[in-house]
Order: C-alpha cells, then sequence, then structure tokens
C-alpha cells in the first residue's frame, strides 16, 4: 500500500483468531503495525487507567483486565492518534490488531473477538467433549466411529450403516440422552439424523454433555446429550465428496452456499445419499433341513440393506436492522432400511423393511440489541413424520435367502402394513441478557406438540370391533422451560452457573388398545405431569493451564410418546407411568503440561429412581413400567501428547461402576447392588496419528491408526459375587457359566488422508475392524468384520 | 542370576521329569471307573422378560433351607420360565442362549455344570416345539413351519428324524369353513399312552400372531387318536364345550395317575385366556375315549377361573384354583397376584381339600404346581414380590404342606428335578 491519499488512518482490523486454550487467560492483547506490515515499537497504549508501551515485535499485553467497557488509546510518533470504546466480557481474552496509518486519523470500525465458538464451549463450566467432526472431515469413517474413540462415551450400534446407534453417556442411554443441532431438540426428525449415516460434511462439531446440560439445550435429558453443531458458511462453497466401502456401500455428498455481496442475503443447500447393502458376514445357527440340528455357519446377511436421502436448502435474511438472520429451512429425508433379523439374530427375514420420511420446513430467528447485550434466538418447526413397517411377505427366508411360501402372512410374528403420521410443531425460543461485564442472565424454552394417527391393514383392531387402534388419534404436548444465570467471581476465576428447569407434559390417548381387553370411552384417558429441576455448574481456574469443574443436578426426564402411548403392535400404553429421575454429580480436572501434554479426568456419580423399561405383561404384549433404581460413580481418563512435531498419540479409558440399588421384593433383592445389565463397564481408545509432507509443503498426509477396548458386560443381571475380579474387575471374567456374557472386544481401525497440493482434493482411506474380530453390541448382534473404505473429497469453490 | 545354581535347577527338573514319567509308565494304573450321582437341579427366572433370563443350579442334595440359585455353580441363560423333564432327561423348549423356540436337552456333568445337550430348531409360532417321548428312541413334537404334520425325532441323539403328514385327518371337520383360519394337529397338546399318540387338532379363527391360542373356532376341542407303532390315524374324539386345550409353555397341562388313567387340562372359551368353561377331562388307562362320566368343571369351583396346572396321583389330583374370577391386562390378576390356592381333589368324590400350610400363590405359568422327587410331593410357591419362594412339602395325607427350602436369590421358581449323573 502506498502513501498517498491519507495523511494518517487508523485501521483495527477484526481477526478471527485460532488461540490456543492455554495462552488465553482473561486479558487484552494486541498488535501494532504499520500499513506495510511493519511492527511498531514503543507505541503507548492506554486502557483507561493503566498504560504500557508495545514490544519491538509490536505486541502489547494487559493482564488481568476485569470485565467491563474501556476506552483503548494509540499513539505513536508519526502517526496519529486512535481512540476507541472497547467492551470486554467475563471470560473473553481480546486480541486486538491494530495497523496504524500515517495519514488521515479515524477509527474504521472495530470489532472485538475472544475465542472460536469451539473454545469457548471448551471453557464452560457445563463443558461438553467435543468432537471435532471438521478434523476428521476428510477421513473415510462416520460419527458412530469418532464418537467412539471419545472418553465416557460409547455408541451403541448393532449393525453397520444406518444400524440405529444409541449413544451411551456415563451409563445412561436410551431416551435419557437426548440429541439436538444447533440447541434444537432433533425428535421432530425421527431417524434422519442417524449417527451411522449422518455425513461428517455437515458439522462443524459434535457437542457431548455428559451430566449436566447447559440452560441453551432445553430438554429433560436424564444424564446426557448429543448436540450436532452445523458448519456455518458464510462464504461460497461447492463441495463435493464420494466414499466408496465394503458391502456395497457408497455415500455421496454434496454442499452448496453463498452469499450476497453485501452480506444481506445467504443461501445453500446440502444433499446426501447413502447406501449400503450391509451383507458383511455373520456367524448364525443354520438348521439342518433333515435333523433341524443348528449348524454355525458364516452367511453374508441379504437382507440388511439400509438408504438415505437427504436434503436440506436454506435462505438467510443477515444483517439487517431488524435480523441478524431470519433464516428459512427445508429439511427433508427418505429412508428405506431393510431388517434382517428380529431383536436377535436367531432367525433370517427377507422382506421385513421400514420407512420414514418427512419434510421440515423451519424459520429461525435471531437479533441481538442493546449493543449485544440482548439477544434472540427463535426457532419453529412444523413436519409430518411418516413411518411404515411393512411385514406382508406370505412365506419365510431361510438365513441363504431360500424363500418358503406359506398361507399366512409375516415373516415375524406382528404382519404389518402400518403407516403412522406424527404431525409435529417443535418450537424453541432462546434470550440471553448481558447484565453486566460478568453476569448473563439465559432463558430457554422448547414446546412440542405431537399428534400420531395411522393405518395399519394387519394392525390390531378394538375388541369386538374392526376398528384399527392406529386410527384414534393420540396426542402429546411438552414443555421445557429453562432459566439459567451466569456469573464470574473472584477475577474471573471462579465461573458459575446456576440453571432452574420447569418440566410439564400432557397427554391423551386410550389406555387399552390390546387385543385381550374392551376398548370404550372410559378408557380415554389424559395425563400431565408439573416438575422442577435444577442444576449447578462451577468452573475454578487453577492456572493458566489447569482447571476445575464441579456440577449437580437434580432432573426428570418425562415419559416418551412411544412409552405412554405403546405401539400399537405389541407395546401397549400405559399412563401410570412416573417420569423418571436422577441426581447427578459431576468433578473434572482439566490441565495442559509443557504445551504438549493434556490431561483430563472427569468423575461422576448418579442416583436414578424409576428407570422406565419395557416389561412384558401377558403375552404377547409388553408394556413400559417403572422399574429399577441406578446409583454408581464412574471416571473416565482422556490424554493427548504432542510425541514430535509431526505425531500425535491420545488414549482415553472410561470406568463406571452403575449398580442396581433399592429393590425390595424378596426374591430380586440378591440384584441389589449387582452392575446394571447391558451396559458396558469399562472401555478404552488409544490412537496415533502422524503428518508428513510427501511432495510439497503444501500437501498433507496423515497416518492414523485406532485402537478400541470393550470389556465384557453382561446381557442379563448377574450377582455381584460373580462378576469378573481384579482390579476395577479389569482381570479374567465373569465366574459364572453364562450365555449371556458378551466378551472382551478388540477393535482396530487404521487409515490415512491426503490432501494435494492444489487443497482442493483430499483422499481419505480406512481400514475398520483390520483384525477381522467378531463384533457384538445390543443382544449380540454381529457387526462388520474387516471393511475397506475410500474417500474422495473435491472443494470445487 | 548364578549360572552353576541355574544349571543344578534345570538338572533337578530333567531328572525329577525322568522319574515322574519313568512312574507313569511302570506304575499300573486302575481303571476307570463309573460314578453315578444324583443330582438335584432346580431352575429360577431371574427377571420377569419376554426373553425369560434365569438360573440353574445342580445340587448334590435335595436342596433345604435357604438356597441360593444364582453362585458361581450356577449357569445362567433365556428361556428359564419352566421345563419338561423327561427320564433322566432335562428338556425345555426354549434355547437357553437366546430363547428360540425348540427342543433343548440340558446335560448336567459330575462336578455339576449344565450346559446345552443340543437343540431341535423349529418356527416361532406358538407351541412349536410341544413334544412327547415314547422311548429313548422316539419323541414326537410339532413345528409351526408344517403346521398339519407331526415330526419325529430321536430324544437320545435328539435329532428330527421324519414327519407324519395329517392334512386329510385334519380336514375331515371343517374342511370348508371359510373362518376357520389356520388348522394344526399337535400344536397344544401331544400325550403317549399305551401305544397311542393323543394330538390336538387346533381349528382357528385368525392366522396371525396368536394363532391357535384363544380363537378357537368349535367349542369342543378335538384330539387325535394316532398309532404309534403304525403312525395311522385311528379316530378323533373330543372334550366338549371347552373352547381351548393347555397353553403351551413347558407345562404340559396333563398327567397321568398312578393307575394310567390321564387327566387334561382345557383352559375354557374365554378369548381372553380369563376362563370359562374350563375342565380337568380324564382318559381311562387302556382306554382311547374322553371320559363322559367324569369331569372336573372349574365353573362350578369358582366363576371366572380356570385350571392351569395338574399333578394326578393315587387317585387324587394336586392343583391351583383361583379364589376370585380372573382378569387379565395389565393390572389383571392372572399371573402375578395372589389369589391361586393349592387343592387335593379327590377324583372319585371330587371332594376338594384345601393345603393347610401353604400359602396363596402366583400363576405357576409354565413351572408345574407340583412335581414329584424322591417320594415327596413338592408344591411350588412364588408369592408376590417372591415373599415366599421356594417349595413346599406335601404330607402323606395330603392336607397340608411345609416349607422344604427358600429360594433367596436367583429369581422365581420354575423348576426342580432330579437326575442321575454317570462319569
Amino acid at each position: 500500500m502506498t502513501l498517498t491519499r491519507h495523511i494518517c488512518i487508523y485501521i483495527l482490523t477484526l481477526i478471527s483468531t485460532q488461540i490456543a486454550f492455554a495462552q488465553q487467560y482473561s486479558a487484552i492483547r494486541g498488535s501494532v503495525r504499520s500499513t506495510d506490515n511493519q511492527p511498531i515499537r514503543d507505541a503507548s497504549i492506554r486502557l483507561d487507567n493503566q498504560t504500557t508501551k508495545t514490544l519491538p515485535d509490536g505486541s502489547f499485553l494487559f493482564e488481568n483486565v476485569p470485565t467491563g467497557h474501556y476506552t483503548i488509546s494509540v499513539s505513536s510518533l508519526g502517526y496519529a492518534n486512535l481512540e476507541q470504546k472497547i467492551s470486554k466480557n467475563a471470560g473473553e481474552t481480546l486480541f486486538i490488531p491494530i495497523t496504524l496509518l500515517t495519514e488521515a486519523h479515524y477509527l474504521e470500525s472495530i470489532e472485538v473477538t475472544g475465542k472460536t465458538e469451539l473454545q469457548l464451549a471448551k471453557e464452560q463450566p457445563i463443558r461438553p467433549i467435543i468432537i471435532d467432526t471438521r478434523a476428521a472431515v476428510t477421513q473415510a469413517t462416520n460419527l458412530s466411529e469418532l464418537m467412539n474413540r471419545s472418553a465416557g462415551v460409547r455408541i451403541r450400534q448393532s449393525g453397520a450403516v444406518g444400524g440405529n446407534p444409541e449413544t451411551s453417556i456415563n451409563g445412561f442411554q436410551g431416551k435419557a440422552v437426548k440429541y439436538f443441532k444447533d440447541g434444537i431438540p432433533l425428535d421432530y426428525l425421527g431417524d434422519g439424523y442417524n449417527l451411522s449415516s449422518m455425513p461428517l460434511e455437515i458439522l462443524n462439531r459434535i457437542e457431548v454433555y455428559k451430566g449436566v446440560l447447559p440452560v441453551f439445550l432445553g430438554a429433560d435429558a436424564l444424564g446426557g446429550a448429543v448436540n450436532l453443531v452445523t458448519e456455518k458458511r458464510n462464504s461460497p462453497q461447492l463441495h463435493l465428496n464420494y466414499e466408496i466401502g465394503s458391502f456395497n456401500t457408497h455415500r455421496v455428498g454434496l454442499i452448496g452456499s453463498n452469499q450476497s455481496a453485501d452480506q444481506k442475503w445467504a443461501y445453500g443447500a446440502e444433499l446426501f445419499f447413502n447406501h449400503s447393502d450391509n451383507d458383511y458376514k455373520a456367524l448364525v445357527g443354520i438348521p439342518d433341513p433333515e435333523t433341524k440340528n443348528l449348524v454355525k455357519q458364516r452367511v453374508p446377511l441379504f437382507h440388511n440393506a439400509f438408504r438415505s436421502y437427504f436434503g436440506e436448502g436454506y435462505i438467510s435474511m443477515q444483517n439487517r436492522s431488524w435480523a441478524d438472520e431470519l433464516r428459512f429451512a427445508v429439511t427433508a429425508f427418505s429412508i428405506n432400511k431393510e431388517q434382517q433379523h428380529p431383536a436377535l439374530m436367531t432367525e433370517a427375514y427377507g422382506a421385513v423393511r421400514a420407512t420414514q420420511n418427512t419434510i421440515a420446513p423451519s424459520l429461525r430467528y435471531k437479533k441481538t440489541i442493546m449493543d449485544g447485550r440482548l439477544a434472540f434466538d427463535q426457532f419453529i418447526s412444523y413436519n409430518n413424520l411418516e413411518s411404515q413397517r411393512i411385514d406382508t411377505l406370505m412365506g419365510s427366508y431361510d438365513w441363504y435367502g431360500n424363500f418358503t411360501p406359506k398361507s399366512s402372512r409375516g415373516e415375524s410374528r406382528l404382519p404389518s402394513q402400518s403407516k403412522v403420521n406424527e404431525k409435529q410443531i417443535v418450537a424453541r425460543s432462546g434470550i440471553n441478557y448481558q447484565l453486566n461485564g460478568s453476569t448473563k442472565l439465559n432463558l430457554n424454552y422448547v414446546f412440542t406438540d405431537a399428534k400420531r394417527k395411522g393405518e395399519d391393514p394387519y394392525g390390531a383392531r378394538f375388541d369386538g370391533t374392526d376398528i384399527d387402534v392406529l386410527s384414534i388419534e393420540s396426542s402429546y404436548q411438552k414443555h421445557v422451560l429453562g432459566l439459567g444465570f451466569d456469573k464470574y467471581f473472584l477475577k474471573e476465576r471462579l465461573h458459575n452457573q446456576t440453571i432452574a428447569k420447569f418440566y410439564h407434559y400432557r397427554a391423551a390417548g386410550l389406555n387399552n388398545t390390546w387385543f385381550s381387553t374392551t376398548v370404550t370411552d372410559k378408557d380415554k384417558r389424559k395425563e400431565s405431569g408439573s416438575y422442577w429441576g435444577i442444576a449447578e455448574a462451577l468452573k475454578y481456574k487453577l492456572d493458566h493451564n489447569s482447571s476445575l469443574r464441579l456440577s449437580a443436578e437434580y432432573t426428570y426426564r418425562m415419559p416418551e410418546r412411544e412409552e405412554l402411548f405403546g405401539n400399537n403392535v405389541f407395546v401397549v400404553p400405559n399412563f401410570e407411568l412416573s417420569p423418571e429421575k436422577s441426581t447427578n454429580l459431576s468433578l473434572g480436572y482439566q490441565s495442559r503440561y509443557f504445551d504438549k501434554l493434556a490431561v483430563e479426568v472427569n468423575g461422576f456419580y448418579r442416583h436414578t429412581k424409576g428407570l422406565i423399561l419395557l416389561v412384558p405383561i401377558q403375552a404377547p404384549n409388553a408394556q413400559y413400567q417403572n422399574q429399577e433404581n441406578v446409583r454408581g460413580f464412574g471416571f473416565d481418563l482422556d490424554l493427548s501428547y504432542q510425541l514430535a512435531r509431526n505425531y500425535r498419540i491420545n488414549a482415553n479409558a472410561t470406568w463406571q461402576d452403575l449398580r442396581i440399588f433399592g429393590i425390595t421384593a424378596a426374591q430380586d433383592a440378591w440384584k441389589n447392588d449387582a452392575r446394571l445389565r447391558n451396559t458396558p463397564y469399562f472401555f478404552a481408545n488409544a490412537g496415533l496419528q502422524a503428518d508428513y509432507h510427501l511432495f510439497s509443503k503444501n500437501d498433507l498426509l496423515n497416518v492414523f491408526i485406532n485402537y478400541n477396548f470393550l470389556r465384557e458386560f453382561y446381557l442379563e443381571t448377574i450377582p455381584k459375587a460373580a462378576e469378573a475380579g481384579g482390579f476395577l474387575g479389569l482381570s479374567g471374567s465373569a465366574n459364572l457359566n453364562s450365555d449371556l456374557v458378551i466378551p472382551d472386544q478388540h477393535m482396530l481401525h487404521a487409515g490415512f488422508t491426503y490432501k494435494l497440493p492444489s487443497g482442493r482434493v483430499n483422499i481419505g482411506a480406512e481400514v475398520r475392524n483390520l483384525l477381522d474380530k467378531d463384533l457384538f453390541d445390543y443382544y449380540r448382534i454381529q457387526r462388520p468384520g474387516r471393511s475397506f473404505h475410500l474417500k474422495l473429497s473435491y472443494n470445487i469453490l | 542370576m548364578n549360572i552353576s545354581k541355574l544349571k543344578t535347577g534345570l538338572f533337578a527338573l530333567g531328572l525329577g521329569l525322568t522319574f515322574t514319567a519313568c512312574s507313569n509308565k511302570d506304575t499300573p494304573q486302575p481303571e476307570p471307573t463309573e460314578t453315578t450321582k444324583d443330582k438335584y437341579v432346580l431352575i429360577t427366572m431371574s427377571d420377569n422378560n419376554l426373553n425369560k433370563p434365569g438360573f440353574a443350579t445342580a445340587f448334590d442334595e435335595l436342596p433345604n433351607g435357604n438356597i441360593v440359585n444364582n453362585s458361581s455353580e450356577s449357569t445362567q441363560g433365556l428361556g428359564f420360565g419352566g421345563w419338561r423333564p423327561y427320564g433322566n432327561w432335562l428338556f425345555k423348549m426354549f434355547k437357553t442362549s437366546d430363547n428360540s423356540l425348540g427342543i433343548e436337552r440340558l446335560d448336567v456333568a459330575l462336578n455339576g455344570k449344565i450346559s446345552s445337550g443340543g437343540f431341535i430348531s423349529t418356527d416361532k409360532t406358538n407351541g412349536s416345539g410341544n413334544f412327547v417321548i415314547v422311548d429313548d428312541n422316539k419323541g414326537f413334537y410339532w413345528d409351526g413351519s408344517k403346521p398339519t404334520e407331526i415330526q419325529i425325532f430321536n430324544p437320545t441323539k435328539l435329532e428330527r428324524s421324519s414327519s407324519i403328514d395329517f392334512t386329510d385327518v385334519i380336514n375331515k371337520i371343517g374342511k370348508d369353513e371359510e373362518n376357520i383360519k389356520f388348522r394344526a394337529i399337535g400344536q397344544k397338546f401331544l400325550a403317549v399312552k399305551d401305544g397311542k399318540l393323543f394330538a390336538n387338532i387346533t381349528y382357528a379363527t385368525t392366522d396371525g400372531t396368536q394363532k391357535g391360542f384363544w380363537d378357537d373356532f368349535y367349542p369342543d376341542v378335538y384330539i387325535a387318536v394316532i398309532d404309534i407303532a403304525t403312525g395311522k390315524h385311528e379316530k378323533t374324539i373330543k372334550i366338549e364345550d371347552t373352547g381351548a386345550i393347555a397353553y403351551v409353555n413347558d407345562n404340559q397341562m396333563y398327567d397321568f395317575d398312578s393307575n394310567g388313567d390321564l387327566y387334561i387340562v382345557t383352559q375354557g372359551t374365554s378369548e381372553k385366556g380369563t376362563g370359562g368353561n374350563s375342565k380337568i377331562s380324564r382318559i381311562k388307562a387302556k382306554e382311547t375315549e374322553i371320559d363322559k362320566d367324569w369331569s372336573l368343571n372349574m365353573d362350578d369351583i369358582q366363576v371366572g377361573g380356570k385350571f392351569v396346572s395338574v399333578f394326578a396321583k393315587d387317585g387324587k389330583i394336586i392343583t391351583v384354583i383361583p379364589n376370585t374370577a380372573l382378569t387379565g391386562g395389565p393390572t389383571g390378576n392372572i399371573n402375578f397376584s395372589n389369589i391361586w390356592e393349592f387343592y387335593s381333589i379327590d377324583i372319585a368324590t371330587k371332594k376338594r381339600t384345601k393345603i393347610e400350610g401353604v400359602p396363596i400363590t402366583t400363576n405357576p405359568g409354565a413351572a408345574m404346581a407340583a412335581i414329584e422327587i424322591d417320594g415327596k410331593i413338592l408344591l411350588r410357591v412364588n408369592t408376590e414380590k417372591g415373599v415366599e419362594n421356594g417349595y413346599y412339602e406335601l404330607n402323606k395325607e395330603g392336607t397340608s404342606a411345609k416349607q422344604l427350602f427358600q429360594v433367596t436369590a436367583g429369581g422365581s421358581v420354575s423348576g426342580l428335578y432330579k437326575i442321575k449323573v454317570t462319569n
């Protein structure tokens, strides 16, 4: 730049900085440079009453700056003075790069920012496990595999692509763990956001909250939540990726976005396609045609395919006087999933399948006023989630895929051609108010309304009539209101978050929709309930590199729709259900040593009453009932170490001791203090990564290997005395002759990604289950053996 | 390490091994002797869920006092709601590893270890795996994949061998009746008596999940009489006006009196499985017809009740009778309420004697309400929440019982049987 027209111009430029966690501590720092990018030394910097001078490299620093409003002044011989007001909020470290021009003297603008959203999330008292999907986006892997590498988190998945993954957090799983997308509860999208099929490209990161949820996640989660944070796309982008893998797996993604020059309009779309035959080999018992004895054989699964289409398009008006952003989006998906076998791999199905689809328009409005102190965030969506279950075959298949006709309909015991419509409204309102530099108030309200109605020509009828039980509408509303108080103390060393939550649900439907009960108007039921929960989270900074976190909560989980209404197949309604309730405590320590070693240790305690479980009532019917109480504690340890410039190693281990308590029935009293069944109590991961430049400094080869260990666990309750012994129960096996112990499992993945020098093309390859071990989860459902995956990513724009 | 010491140690070890080897070679070994031991095998169901998980333990003596049935000596598995022992064998209709339907034999080792001794697989229709054994080499069972056939198997090898098609026999009744959606033979009742196989014929009005259960087209229960030697159908007999015969799980719901008379439970006409016209009927020894002059009608005892189990010995029937009308559903009393009372019923006079000293219990379900071991008649008791959970021993007079043992850990008792184990 030449010095021509301006005499002295000051430009302060906002630069979004990537600042290492350990280097940030409630400070204001910056640098002063000339327009030709030369550092200006000995420039005087005044921050209200404090002054300092820039160092030879032009940098300056004010340490331990309390929150508040300040005036920063910069002066240097030959340059015009600068003066500007800035605000510093609690917990923020500001970085202000200043460029001084020699002519003119106006401050073009000053925007301050401290940290990326990722860093801010990591520094909250309620700290999530962060899974940085951007870092793995070029890998030929999926979200389930990525999450399984994290401490304290276990993705339990039956089968392969599309295989109903379920997140287990501190032993909580199933409906106790809630899913969100950018803070919006995801229930309304059904299986559309399936962790095993969702592309990494769609996300910026995944936040896994263990225990207390921050107030902006409005849900009645009992023990944790998964928040999928999508990638913000503000610049023109066009990205294409394709993955091919074993078992005829194909995954294609196309992402495009753009923004008008004046930044007032933005639009984009994301389109994804997943298909896998999932025809891996499984060891199953096949009856000999004559003797009918079972012979164990490995056969390829032949009716296990999964196919999904997913698309989301949006258009945003932004940077308006009346809205920071008004975003209209339409999300749509269609899923077709074949079912190879019932809950256990006891027999083969050849035609049972399920579909699900929806088109979900949504509107999101964001606005910040009062100099950024008051922020609104409103979301609303309406959709009809249509689910089908099809089992109409008049015949059966064997494990070889041979068909035998028969006169009756249905391969399972439940013939069906059901179509269920769930019309849903989800609304979420968020208000944040910055009371002062160290205090914030957050209000979050989530309203869910669902009405379910359907039909099934082969389904149950009301006793003595031809009225389809699915044709009777049931309705469900849930309100979750949260109020959070966020404050810093002790010169920002102590950060406190207090959250109060109010839950209310209302359900209406029929109580006796099952075959052996006559249903009348008397059976129409309306149930409702209101509950309060509270949570407290503290973070205390021990020093620049270390912090302690403590959180406690008393929370509820409302009965879900299926638990109250049943599924009109064999799960019958139960309007007598009470919410599950839990008291959760957690304590964490996080530190960094020598800038190379990061250590995190977390412990938790939970005390949960009235777990809702499915129990039989009279064959073939089952019903959700409040059954077990669980308490226990656990800890996880997470280490990462920079071995050398190009080598990183990470490892984590999770151990949890969750046990049943409070059983008073004499014949079941022995279960008191037994481990919670079907819940792993120890798992660990280790990984090694290395980076190399192969042909130029612009290319990058990343090689990685990950090992995962899952300790044996028990499908059904075993007495404590029969558990495996040794330190933490890690030695040997259960001292019991049992077919219901899932053995130790070892899994090894390895792969690489290679970024071509152009930076536009990435190649990723991965071998999963490298050792080709038999892997199981969920009632010994077998998972794939060794598989190969190759992924190409191309940034067109 | 001191090298000389290492050498000395290795030399001593080698010398020892040498002499050991010589000793084995030179010393005559005693011939292996056959050892036979009695084992009292107890099963319990640890959780009331669809897979019926539970435990089995082989005790050296008849259990007494407080019993733990899930120790390190126990075996854990699924499908432990009951069993159907025969002779020196332990059979059950649900596979221990995954609860799938069929016929499984549990083998017991001298050291008490219990393991699967084989499995015949069937389809998943209710009643599949319903079986009866003729002798060590022959038995019959029903497989829902071929509902109009009776399968033949070898109990020793535990292998299916062949089948007999009785489609024509079934179609002799109601062949053109369009409201009969499902036909089967042997689905709910298979008994062997005096060289004849007795097999119920199902005429059901539904062809869905519950086909054959509580959906009878006829109020009468039809039973085919088949000559075992020839495999030929001889005739079809019927129990009149009772609706449903049995409810197949491991409790076969019939028993032979000491004189060979066969007593058969029918569960009534209620589509909800809650009774109505439930009976115990009889086929006398050496006969093949239902005794029209004798039946025990629940409606005469408890309106709205039904029979769910029968044990016959020396002219007496031991069974449980509900003390109130049965109700189904989630809050019903039929399965898990203390309403079932033990009675001894004199077969000749039908006089009922309530057995004293034994608690009112829950429905025995797949477990037999009464069994006989070592000459003792034992009553299975499981009260609500398992306050009482074990077996009671009936006195010689059949009038009262006292607790023999209480299971304190492992779940609700679902079976006890004595077998001889030989190495």
